[in-house]
Parts: C-alpha cells; sequence; structure tokens
C-alpha cells in the first residue's frame, strides 16, 4: 500500500512528505540529461554539481522557471524519479499534493497535476504555497486573526494574509531568489568585465549578500572569466556592491509585501503590528531582508523556525488531514 | 350516493395533504441535515488547524530536520 505524499516542487529545491514518516527527500530540483540518448544522468544534489561543468551532450537543467514548468517532458521524469526513490511503484499509487505558487495559470496548474499523475500518483491535488506555509510555520490560522506570511523562493514571492483557514489578501509577483543571483551575474559582467556561473553569484548572495547595511558588511574575491582575455581573473566585490546590484529584485518583493497590507482589512491589519509579519522560503534567508522589509512597511518581520521546510510541512499535514483540509486544495474551491 | 362520492374525495384530499406535509418535513429535514454538514465540515476544518492538530506532523519533523534524518 502507497503511502500518501505531499510534495514542494520548487524552482529552487523539492522536497517531498510522506504521510506518517515526515519529509523524506529534501535537494534541488535539478536533472542532468543526455542529450543524445535522452537518458536521465542524474537528478537533485548530483545533478546541481554538474551545473555550468558539463561536456556539450550532457545538459544539467532546472525543469521550474517562476514556479511553472518550463519543460513538461524532464519536469514528469523527475516527479517519475522522485516517487520511485520515496518507493513508490507502478502497482502502488499514491494521492500526492503539490504545492505550487499562488500566481499559476490555469494551464502551468494543468501541466503539474498532468505531469504528476502520469508519473504514477493516483490523485493529484493542488495547494498554495503561502497557505501551506502558514500551515508548517504554525501559525495560529484557525483563529480569527490576522496571520500574514511572505514565501520567498526561488522564483516566486508570495505574500498572504490568512484568517480561520482561508486566504483572506495575497499578493504574488515572479521574482525570486534566482533573480537576485541573475542581477548579481549581470553587475559583475557590467562593472568588472568578469563572466561567473549562477553557482558562484549564488555563493556571493549567500556570503556577502544583503538587502540592509550591517557592521558584518564584507567584500570577497570572486573568480570568473576575464571577457576581454578570457583568461581567468579574480575581481574584489563588496557588500555595498552587492547590495545595489540586487537592489531592483529587493525592492519588487518589498513592494509586493506593501500592496498585500493594503489589500488586508482593516480589522486585521491591526493584528500584524502585534503579531508580526512571518518569512520563509529560501530567499527570505537574504541578510538584512527582515529588517528591510520592517522598516519600510513598520511592522516586525519574524523569521520562520524552520524556513526551508515550512511549505512541504504545510502540505505534509494536509495529506495528514486529508478529508479534513480538502476545502484547502485548488480544485476544490474554485 | 352523494355521501359516498364525498367520503373517497375526502380520504384522498386528507392522503394529498399529508403526502405534501411529509414531503415538506423531510425537505426541511435535509436542508436542515445540509446546514449541520456545513457547520461540521467547517469545524473539523478549522480543528484540522489547530496547533494541537499540527503538533504530530509538523513538531515530530522538527526534531527530525534538527537531527538531519532526511538529509
Amino acid at each position: 500500500m502507497a503511502r500518501d505524499l505531499a510534495i514542494d516542487l520548487g524552482t529552487a529545491n523539492t522536497l517531498v512528505y510522506m504521510k506518517g514518516r515526515g519529509i523524506v527527500l529534501n535537494e534541488p530540483s535539478v536533472i542532468a540529461v543526455n542529450r543524445k540518448s535522452g537518458e536521465v544522468l542524474a537528478t537533485g544534489h548530483e545533478a546541481w554539481d554538474m551545473i555550468g561543468r558539463t561536456p556539450s551532450y550532457i545538459v544539467a537543467v532546472r525543469p521550474l522557471r517562476g514556479g511553472a514548468i518550463t519543460d513538461f517532458d524532464i519536469t514528469e521524469r523527475m516527479i517519475r524519479l522522485l516517487l520511485q526513490r520515496v518507493g513508490v511503484s507502478r502497482f502502488t499509487r499514491p494521492k500526492v499534493v503539490i504545492c505550487v505558487p499562488s500566481a499559476i495559470t490555469e494551464v502551468e496548474r494543468r501541466a503539474v497535476t498532468d505531469a504528476t499523475r502520469r508519473a504514477g500518483a493516483s490523485d493529484a491535488q493542488l495547494i498554495e504555497q503561502p497557505m501551506a506555509a502558514a500551515i508548517g510555520a504554525n501559525l495560529p490560522i484557525d483563529e480569527p486573526v490576522g496571520n500574514m506570511i511572505i514565501d520567498i523562493g526561488g522564483g516566486t514571492s508570495e505574500t498572504a494574509v490568512i484568517s480561520l483557514g482561508g486566504v483572506v489578501a495575497l499578493e504574488a509577483v515572479r521574482v525570486g531568489s534566482f533573480d537576485i543571483d541573475a542581477t548579481i551575474q549581470s553587475y559583475v559582467r557590467r562593472e568588472h568585465g568578469v563572466a561567473i556561473g549562477e553557482r558562484t553569484a549564488e555563493e556571493i548572495k549567500i556570503h556577502i549578500g544583503s538587502a540592509e547595511p550591517s557592521a558584518q558588511d564584507q567584500s570577497a574575491d570572486i573568480r570568473g572569466r576575464d571577457l576581454v582575455s578570457g583568461l581567468p581573473k579574480t575581481v574584489r566585490l563588496t557588500a555595498e556592491e552587492v547590495r545595489f546590484a540586487i537592489e531592483e529584485p529587493v525592492a519588487a518583493i518589498v513592494l509586493s509585501v506593501k500592496r498585500c497590507l493594503s489589500k488586508a482589512p482593516p480589522e486585521l491589519a491591526q493584528d500584524f503590528i502585534s503579531r508580526g509579519i512571518y518569512l520563509v522560503g529560501g530567499g527570505g534567508m537574504l541578510r538584512g531582508l527582515a529588517d528591510r522589509i520592517s522598516r519600510e512597511t513598520s511592522v516586525p518581520v519574524l523569521m520562520s523556525s524552520q524556513p526551508l521546510e515550512a511549505v512541504v510541512l504545510g502540505a505534509g499535514h494536509c495529506i495528514e488531514n486529508y478529508q479534513s483540509l480538502r476545502g484547502m486544495f485548488m480544485g476544490s474551491r474554485r | 350516493m352523494i355521501a359516498l362520492g364525498i367520503l373517497p374525495m375526502i380520504f384522498s384530499l386528507c392522503a394529498a395533504i399529508c403526502g405534501v406535509v411529509l414531503l415538506v418535513l423531510i425537505f426541511l429535514d435535509f436542508r436542515k441535515t445540509r446546514i449541520d454538514d456545513g457547520i461540521s465540515a467547517f469545524h473539523r476544518h478549522i480543528d484540522a488547524l489547530s496547533p494541537q492538530a499540527r503538533r504530530d506532523s509538523i513538531v515530530r519533523n522538527d526534531n527530525d530536520s534538527n537531527r538531519g534524518q532526511y538529509r
């Protein structure tokens, strides 16, 4: 008998929750494929190590961009492999709940459910990421009080106001931590004449990236390829430069939070001041981002204790209480 | 003759009224059940989101992830 599953199919990472067991898999949403034969060569961490370092006949790709499937076939194969790895066989077909960005279109929604069903699920239900994140972050969403949550993922940033088990206000933008990495890449290319890969850009963001100035601001030596000579080159990058480089996506995220605040009913708005806004998702771990949002909105911002796992834990709770929480699923409400 | 003809009509009318009343009662009871269903479903939904209900699936994982079990 197959155990039902919850999957956080993120642009950056994929997490799988198995009913009765908890999180059983957490790895990058990357798949490496042989272009000639079409064979899958690696997934997850192994494929992530290959990004930008493969011979021409191997391609290591992220099949999701902005929370949406960009390559249906590869996504289906990735989901099939994920299901196999957690013990799903041809004869055991589990029910699967998948977390998706709230802003996805009807076509994208159908692409996700079709890919999951074809990969071996008996039933595929979708749940909005901010709702799942609020459940997973253990916010008191069963009470008639305003709970605000910001989920900053690899490709999307979503802000939601939740009360009495339902979404009251929602704002989503297709800007995430990958856009922050991309702005670092283009800044280094433009200002220093050096090409760097997306993994290097991510490392720069993690080590010296910040959304607000702080006493811990540092600089780092970056290695890349000189655009003029084509030779390896090292340049020094300061935290201030990185802050300047990533200003555009950071400002877009902050603006979407402000828009969501303005949509919230006044009765709930006063709850945010006393209870604060919760921040989840890998992108939310950018240094100083909570302070920046707090400064611009005048509302305290708190980091969830499990920012990377909150979404899948929330979806996992829905799979544990499938009948009672059926109303949470996207198809059941629309 | 006339009395004999009226009697079945009265009985038929009574039967029809009883039938209508029965149908109305069944409809009202069904409607009440549906309202009750809505209330109980909402309560089930809210109860399933309570911190107590979430303790099992979330706190257990909190401990698991602290120990790095799923990685």
